[in-house]
């Protein structure tokens, strides 16, 4: 006698799973241009390596002779896959199952606490959550007779992951809720421009609180949430460039903190020189010119992937390769606020540090910045305590850095740009002038009174800033030995290359997770 | 045709109209210089189309997010 009726079991059981919500709600949801959840997690992964967990699991019927007719699966699917040849955890809502809202099995398959984190943490491999529902329901209230406890069911492991594998979240549908928050809990996060939405409350809580009328996309879609509030990362046109940007991403991650990055050799010569950047920044010192050409020019060709394009854009935080190595850059971006910290800038730099650091990326500083924004708007918007908290976050990486000043480096937001603990090294360029504050307004303030005592308050002020701009040329800082050395541009790469392959080895010496104490200001 | 307001992401004076009303224009093209943080800040287009309006003149001291031009497109 063998198993062939289980195993017919088996395959009829796992047909149900591949039913999802049933035809017509698999319909609905394709109706709006949305892939299902188990399309998704085909087009992401590498063909046919999908190995679900939990495939069963769900709310079955079975007739009076106790045979089972059929099984809604649990709206949520997940298990094992490949990424690029790589194991990742992997999993997300199936909307058509009840619109993919909590469900209560024995133990939870995916959302806070469920077992998809679990896999990731205890293989130490990297989560992918796809992120498609509004979490709880009040409905299940009446079914268990009471309300839970918020938290009952908590982030505790989401948080754990942060520190241990890299985490990242794709809102492929609209969340709020739980699901909402744990898209947040991830070191990389993208949604759909014009299709996804994410917020703390829908419109029609909003509408209660508040009695305001606000569709969900001028509420929680990607114009306010990756452009203007940066809830959210990055915007993709469509699900699958979605998922290249996964992928990118994820190329650059190691498997978990314990891994170094993998080195990636495109074949873009480390001693190549670029004779563009000889003359990249404008000899007119109001003239701004494109940061982002800069990297592109520097970088190993074709590698940089650039975190919060759309957002805090005074400051480009990209991931890319010298000589195949895996870096990260910090650059100033003087076509947006001529460069300047301002909060947002701030808060988007003090995550991509911190990534860095926790994954042993190395971080090279291209440094263009005046200061911290400066007016009503920027302090009412907290810049100096964001920005100080950016200077606190730079003070306390462990991994190397180096720092290449491209033109201005002054006050405090250039603290945020260097890290002066260990042999850390600062370079600039010829362009370069730096300074605890610029000349113009500088010269002003500490000479005011000399200056309006004089017979031509104006031209005095102009010999003065002249005296001063003398003194701010980096050759007389590199006398002093106050910078480590004055570059030609065109050796930057080369000497970014160089840098790139030292940090290796005091990099492999501190693998593991980082443990941070103080309180960020 | 949508219409599409180009505001300031920052305070400051404009410093030049690089464009008037009915110029066509694509997309990343720079329509105003505006002076701020002692540097000259290019505004682009965000979508390519028709200048419909241009609100301001060079020299205007301008709060952040003040409208600066209309393009349709």
């Amino acid at each position: 006698m063998s198993w062939q009726a289980e195993a017919d079991e088996i395959a009829r059981r796992r047909a149900w799973a591949h039913q999802m919500g049933g035809a017509e709600a698999v319909a609905r949801h394709r109706s709006r241009s949305r892939l299902t959840v188990r399309e998704r997690i085909e087009a992401l992964c590498d063909i046919g390596s999908f190995r679900e967990v939990g495939g069963l699991a769900g709310t079955a019927t079975y007739d009076a002779q106790g045979r089972v007719q059929g099984v809604i699966p649990a709206p949520y699917v997940m298990g094992l896959a490949q990424l690029n040849g790589r194991s990742v955890a992997i999993g997300g809502e199936d909307f058509t199952v009840r619109g993919g809202t909590s469900w209560g099995g024995a133990r939870r398959k995916g959302g806070q606490g469920g077992f998809v984190e679990d896999l990731a943490h205890e293989y130490r491999i990297p989560l992918i959550n796809l992120i498609d529902g509004a979490g709880g329901t009040v409905t299940s209230s009446r079914r268990r007779g009471y309300t839970v406890f918020p938290g009952i069911d908590g982030f505790e492991r989401s948080v754990e992951l942060l520190g241990e594998v890299p985490v990242v979240s794709a809102v492929m549908g609209t969340a709020a809720g739980g699901p909402a928050g744990r898209a947040i809990l991830s070191h990389f996060s993208v949604m759909v421009r014009g299709a996804s939405q994410i917020f703390a409350a829908g419109p029609p809580v909003v509408k209660r609180s508040l009695g305001q009328d606000i569709d969900k996309e001028d509420l929680g879609g990607a114009d306010v949430t990756v452009d203007i509030a940066g809830t959210i990362h990055n915007a993709a046109p469509t699900e699958i460039a979605a998922f290249e940007q996964i992928k990118r991403y994820l190329s650059f991650m190691p498997a978990n903190v314990w891994e170094l990055p993998a080195r990636n050799l495109a074949g873009d010569p480390p001693d190549r020189r670029e004779e563009a950047l000889l003359s990249i920044v404008p000899r007119k010192r109001t003239q701004p010119y494109p940061m982002g050409r800069l990297i592109d020019l520097l970088a190993d060709k074709g590698s940089t992937f650039e975190i919060q394009p759309t957002h805090g854009k005074s400051v480009i935080t990209s991931l890319a390769r010298f000589d195949g190595y895996v870096v990260g850059i910090v650059a100033n971006n003087p076509m947006h606020l001529g460069g300047a910290m301002d909060a947002r800038s701030a808060r988007k730099q003090i995550h991509f540090m911190e990534l860095c650091d926790t994954f042993h990326i190395p971080i090279v500083f291209l440094v263009d910045v005046p200061g911290f924004m400066v007016g009503l708007d920027a302090e009412k918007a907290a810049t100096l305590r964001e920005g100080m908290r950016a200077v606190y976050v730079a003070g306390q990486l462990t991994v190397p850095t180096i720092t290449v000043v491209i033109r201005k480096c002054y006050g405090m937001a250039g603290m945020a740009t260097c890290n002066k603990n260990g042999a850390d090294i600062k370079i600039g360029w010829p362009s370069a002038e730096w300074g605890s504050l610029p000349v113009e307004g500088g010269v002003a303030a500490a000479f005011r009174r000399e200056i309006e005592a004089s017979p031509d308050p104006k031209k005095r002020e102009q010999e003065l800033e002249s005296e001063f701009r003398l003194l701010a040329s980096p050759f007389r800082t590199a006398e002093a030995f106050a910078v480590e050395d004055v570059v030609d541009p065109r050796e930057t790469r080369p000497y970014l290359c160089r840098f790139a392959a030292l940090a290796q080895s005091k990099l492999s010496t501190m693998l593991g997770p980082k443990s941070r104490s103080g309180v960020r200001p | 045709m949508a219409r599409h307001v180009v505001a300031a992401e920052i305070a400051g004076t404009v410093f030049k109209l690089e464009v008037a009303a009915g110029a066509s224009v694509l997309a990343g093209a720079v329509l105003i210089i505006l002076e701020s943080m002692k540097m000259e800040i290019p505004v682009e287009a965000p979508i390519a189309g028709k200048i419909a309006e241009v609100l301001v003149s060079e020299g205007q001291a301008i709060a952040e997010g003040q409208s600066l031009a209309v393009i349709e497109g």
